[in-house]
């Protein structure tokens, strides 16, 4: 661009004070990237933005109005009530999904090699499966009739339940694949922290006695509280967005227990005329995340909960 | 990422460990009960896993009528392979199966090429506004899929791509993630290896086709694999976009088919058996390099 002028075409490269640029390359290489990511991302964000001011429609003239949309999704108790079901369906899965990481990866750095790649590449294996397959497998075995849940808590005297067909039980029964698809990558990702550990700490506190619940509680958990608190925030994030396995699963009911934020979001898209409110919603939403992601991270940095 | 120790206990050399406790202890009560425990701890990490998916692949070769029956029944009467052969014999299904490989296919090429480019491009070229355009091509991942799920697809409706391959391969090729992982291995090839190349008469591209790629087995697997996951598994998306049988995506086929023909499930079972096969088969192929690169992967 700026530096191809054409006297300097052949000649030994101008005096300048930073290193010689390699324009044409970049361009050659850097566009494609720029170039999708532009049209494919910062547009429909930048245009999200405008169209959340506006009333939208596919068929009509948008109208400019303002805030409304945001003041409707802040004061619409079912939007509301969708963000308490999310971040009661986050409390079902991440702290299930952080313990159980924790006690498989604490497993898996204590025995041999052969077995701990096996579990390995077991833990991982439903991570790489979609949630559409995910969510016919686990339909399958919540059938009311014939289904291997019901047949299995009917061997210790409990009647058959609609697993995903009663309003108490389908956020839950949702909870469980989330649970299972989730578990694999943060399970891995802690048995690398482990073994980052230092032997010497383990070796230190073992000529001082310490059991496996010390050396855990004074050693690893210390340890790892970077990664601990990088899997708590994406998998926070992960777990408030789920959405495709009630979608598959249930489509949000019944009666909309089961309706997390993103799918609440997306009914509406599919749904509404105009366009504005789930726009905002969507916008809201990533504000919100941000915000939450921020929280846990300076709460988790101050030197108070780590001791 | 490195915590400093602040309570680094040092290892007194003068605590003797006792002489009379040999390496090697005996059998014991203890170790041979260790044992068996961690052995069914195993056992129960592996069937928790892999259970759900075994429990589909069985379903696949029941009956009709066996897959829900009451009262319950765990194994067939008789494994039969007509369920996987019916949805085989299924022009629908199989074309799916294909239209979605090749997808992947062109996807997982095209997402290797753009991001491996930029990532060369950020790690070894100099050029104008190279750490704004680098804030830039990082901010777009944490932009989350919902909030530009309906603006893209206006792009995409606008651009007339709707219903064609272009719309599922274009859109998510280039991702922030990826060229961040391939830089980050690129950042980490030592510069004289390229001087020697320079020496030799390699232009800058030349030294990313000669040099670089070749090096790159271990951030392309990863990228590849992901890239085709991420395809493969893709439901929502093509829900929107797609409506043509002709490119029905394999995800969204199992889903309809689902909805449409629930009286059919241990048809659907093997489907879907059938539908997974490929990936867990690439995941057990590639699985060293994955899972050795999951902590760079998911950490800086």
């Amino acid at each position: 661009m700026a530096t191809s002028s054409p006297t300097a075409q052949g000649s030994p490269a101008p005096l300048h004070s930073h290193p010689p640029r390699d324009t044409r390359i970049t361009l050659l290489m850097l566009a494609p990237v720029l170039i999708l990511l532009t049209i494919f991302v910062i547009v429909p964000t930048i245009s999200a933005i405008y169209l959340s001011f506006f009333n939208w429609s596919f068929y009509q003239e948008s109208e400019f109005v303002g805030l409304r949309n945001f003041v409707n999704v802040l004061t619409d108790p079912e939007f509301r009530a969708a963000i308490r079901r999310g971040l009661l369906f986050v409390l079902m899965t991440l702290p299930v999904q952080l313990l159980l990481s924790f006690l498989i990866a604490s497993f898996v750095t204590g025995v041999g090699r052969r077995l701990a790649t096996t579990l390995k590449i077991a833990v991982y294996i439903p991570t790489i499966i979609s949630a559409v397959i995910t969510s016919i497998t686990f339909a399958l075995i919540y059938e009311y009739s014939g289904g291997l849940l019901n047949a299995a808590v009917g061997l210790v005297g409990i009647e058959d339940q609609a697993w995903i067909g009663d309003v108490r039980l389908a956020l839950p029964a949702i909870a469980v694949p989330a649970i299972w698809m989730g578990l694999g990558l943060m399970t891995l990702i802690m048995i690398a922290a482990m073994l980052d550990v230092p032997e010497s700490f383990y070796e230190a506190a073992q000529l001082e006695g310490a059991n496996w619940w010390q050396r855990t509680r004074y050693i690893t958990i210390p340890q790892m509280k970077n990664v601990l608190l990088y899997l708590l925030i994406t998998g926070f994030v992960a777990a408030i967005q789920q959405y495709e396995l009630p979608l598959v699963m249930t489509g949000g009911g019944p009666l909309d227990s089961t309706t997390l934020p993103n799918l609440f979001i997306f009914n509406h898209f599919r749904g509404d005329t105009y366009q504005g409110y789930s726009i905002a919603a969507a916008l809201l939403l990533f504000l919100v995340l941000g915000a939450v992601s921020a929280l846990i991270f300076r709460v988790l940095n101050s030197e108070k909960l780590v001791d | 990422m490195t915590v400093p120790l602040e309570t680094s206990r040092r290892l007194a050399p003068a605590s003797p460990v006792s002489p009379s406790q040999p390496r090697r202890r005996p059998l014991t009560v203890r170790r041979v009960l260790t044992a068996i425990i961690r052995t069914v701890v195993a056992i129960v990490i592996v069937t928790a896993a892999l259970f759900p998916l075994a429990w589909m692949a069985i379903a696949g070769f029941k009956s009709k009528q066996e897959v829900v029956r009451t009262p319950f029944q765990f194994f067939p009467e008789v494994w039969r392979l007509e369920n996987y052969q019916q949805i085989l014999a299924d022009p629908a299904f199989v074309r799916t199966l294909a239209i979605t490989g090749f997808g992947a296919v062109l996807f997982t090429l095209l997402s290797l090429t753009v991001n491996s480019f930029a990532a060369y491009a950020f790690a070894r070229l100099e050029f104008a506004f190279k750490r704004t355009l680098w804030v830039v091509v990082i901010s777009t991942m944490f932009i989350p899929g919902m909030t530009i799920l309906l603006t893209s697809f206006i792009v995409v409706t606008k651009l007339h791509m709707l219903d064609t391959l272009a719309v599922l391969i274009l859109p998510g090729a280039a991702a922030a993630a990826h060229v961040f992982f391939i830089r980050q291995f690129y950042l980490n090839i030592p510069r004289s290896l390229e001087e020697a190349a320079m020496i030799d008469g390699c232009g800058k591209f030349g030294i990313f086709l000669r040099l670089f790629v070749p090096l790159s087995k271990p951030p392309f697997v990863v990228v590849g694999i992901t890239s085709f996951l991420v395809f493969w598994n893709a439901y929502v998306w093509p829900v929107m976009t797609i409506t043509s049988p002709d490119l029905y995506q394999v995800q969204q086929y199992l889903a309809t088919f689902r909805s449409e023909r629930s009286s059919e499930l241990a048809l659907l079972m093997a489907g879907s058996t059938l539908a997974a096969a490929p990936v867990i088969i690439l995941f057990l192929i590639f699985q060293r390099q994955i899972i050795a690169n999951i902590k760079m992967a998911g950490l800086k």
